[in-house]
């Protein structure tokens, strides 16, 4: 059988991910940052805030989705390399460290929250897609045998 | 007692099956040379009958592994499509900017922690400097890399292939882009600039092929 070859291996399938998240990021943030500054501009220089509120914000957001998307992966491939296997706690773990990792200036309560919630927040996601992957699989369906006439009693 | 002693030497192992398992009949080979030039021995089929050997390649086998079939795009790291470039680049050059920065930052941290102030506050200082800066230059490069490389991709499947002059063009147009809002001159400084490191991208590119494969150099 052939292996999974649309992602890369993993110490460097970090950079991959650092990259398509920050990717997002911006581009969702351009589009994010562009509506709101131009719904927050006056009229007459609505074309102009959207620009500006785009040049101003919309690296950020690319950057934040960045790391998240980046020390995800880390963690991902440090959780892989120490379990020995790929299931979906994977993510969780990876998960609940990026989390904590993100929060850790905030002091011990907020780091504790942070990587719960974000574990919890994995769990769901990989919940949801094992649910999409068994919904989008080939239904296994029972044949439809005819009905069999009922034996009259004697 | 045959368990103990082995069996007496018992030639009843009938020649059928020892020519199925060999390949070739014992007792009509005397010496290599004819044993090499028996029939039937090397043919693919033979040599691992549920293999299908004898089909050929199978080229279904090789399609998940399809590489970038732009001409000339092969890079130092293999990609698949223009999206690998992309988050490859991105990656790269955000996590270089960062990491920049943030060494920048650090040592400005360093030099700006107040004096006989508590630990705490000391590290809090550092930390400060270093998320200022890192952050701030990792996003421009990588909103520049991202640029770039959304322009390249563009330009490359305009072409149909890929060469230095793609990069340079890219490179001139991403910087003019990301100082569009600034200026003529500020604009026209930062497209220099851009190109002059999509150029020497492209050298260190050609260095690195040319030292792994001296004979894939495009």
């Amino acid at each position: 059988m052939s292996a999974d070859h649309t992602r890369d291996p993993c110490p460097i399938v970090i950079l991959n991910d650092f990259g398509g998240a920050f990717a997002m990021g911006a581009i969702g943030g351009c589009v994010w940052h562009g509506i709101k500054g131009f719904r927050n501009s006056p009229y007459g220089e609505r074309s102009y805030g959207a620009l500006s509120a785009i040049k101003a914000r919309a690296p950020v957001v690319g950057g934040n989705f960045g790391v998240w998307g980046g020390l995800f992966s880390t963690f991902d491939c440090a959780v892989k390399a120490v379990r020995k296997r790929e299931d979906p706690w994977n993510a969780v773990i990876a998960g609940f460290f990026v989390g904590g990792a993100l929060a850790i200036r905030g002091g011990w309560k907020h780091t504790r929250n942070s990587a719960i919630t974000c574990a919890c927040l994995l769990g769901v996601f990989e919940g949801v897609g094992m649910m999409m992957q068994r919904l989008q699989a080939q239904p296994t369906m029972a044949p439809q045998y005819p009905e069999e006439p009922v034996q009259l009693a004697a | 007692m045959s368990w103990l002693f082995g069996k007496s030497s018992s030639s009843q192992t009938d020649d059928a099956s020892l020519k199925q398992t060999l390949g070739f009949d014992p007792k009509e080979v005397t010496d290599v040379h004819a044993m090499i030039q028996s029939p039937n021995l090397y043919t693919a089929s033979q040599l691992h009958p549920l293999a299908g050997l004898e089909k050929g390649v199978e080229y279904l086998d090789l399609e998940d592994e399809k590489l970038n079939a732009v001409e000339g795009s092969q890079g130092i790291i293999p990609s698949r499509s223009w999206s690998d470039d992309l988050c490859y680049g991105t990656g790269a050059v955000y996590l270089l900017g960062l990491g920049l920065g943030g060494a920048y930052g650090l040592q400005e941290g360093v030099k700006n922690i107040p004096a006989n102030a508590p630990p705490k506050l000391k590290l809090n200082t550092v930390l400060n400097h270093i998320t200022k800066r890192g952050p701030f230059l990792g996003n421009s490069a990588g909103v520049l890399a991202l640029t770039y490389n959304l322009i390249d991709s563009s330009i490359d499947a305009i072409r149909d292939k890929h060469d230095d002059y793609n990069s340079v063009a890219a490179g001139a147009l991403a910087g003019a882009l990301f100082k569009s809002s600034a200026g003529v001159k500020p604009m026209f400084y930062a497209s220099a600039l851009m190109a002059l490191g999509a150029g020497a991208w492209c050298g260190i590119k050609r260095a690195f092929n040319s030292n792994t494969e001296p004979q894939a150099l495009v």
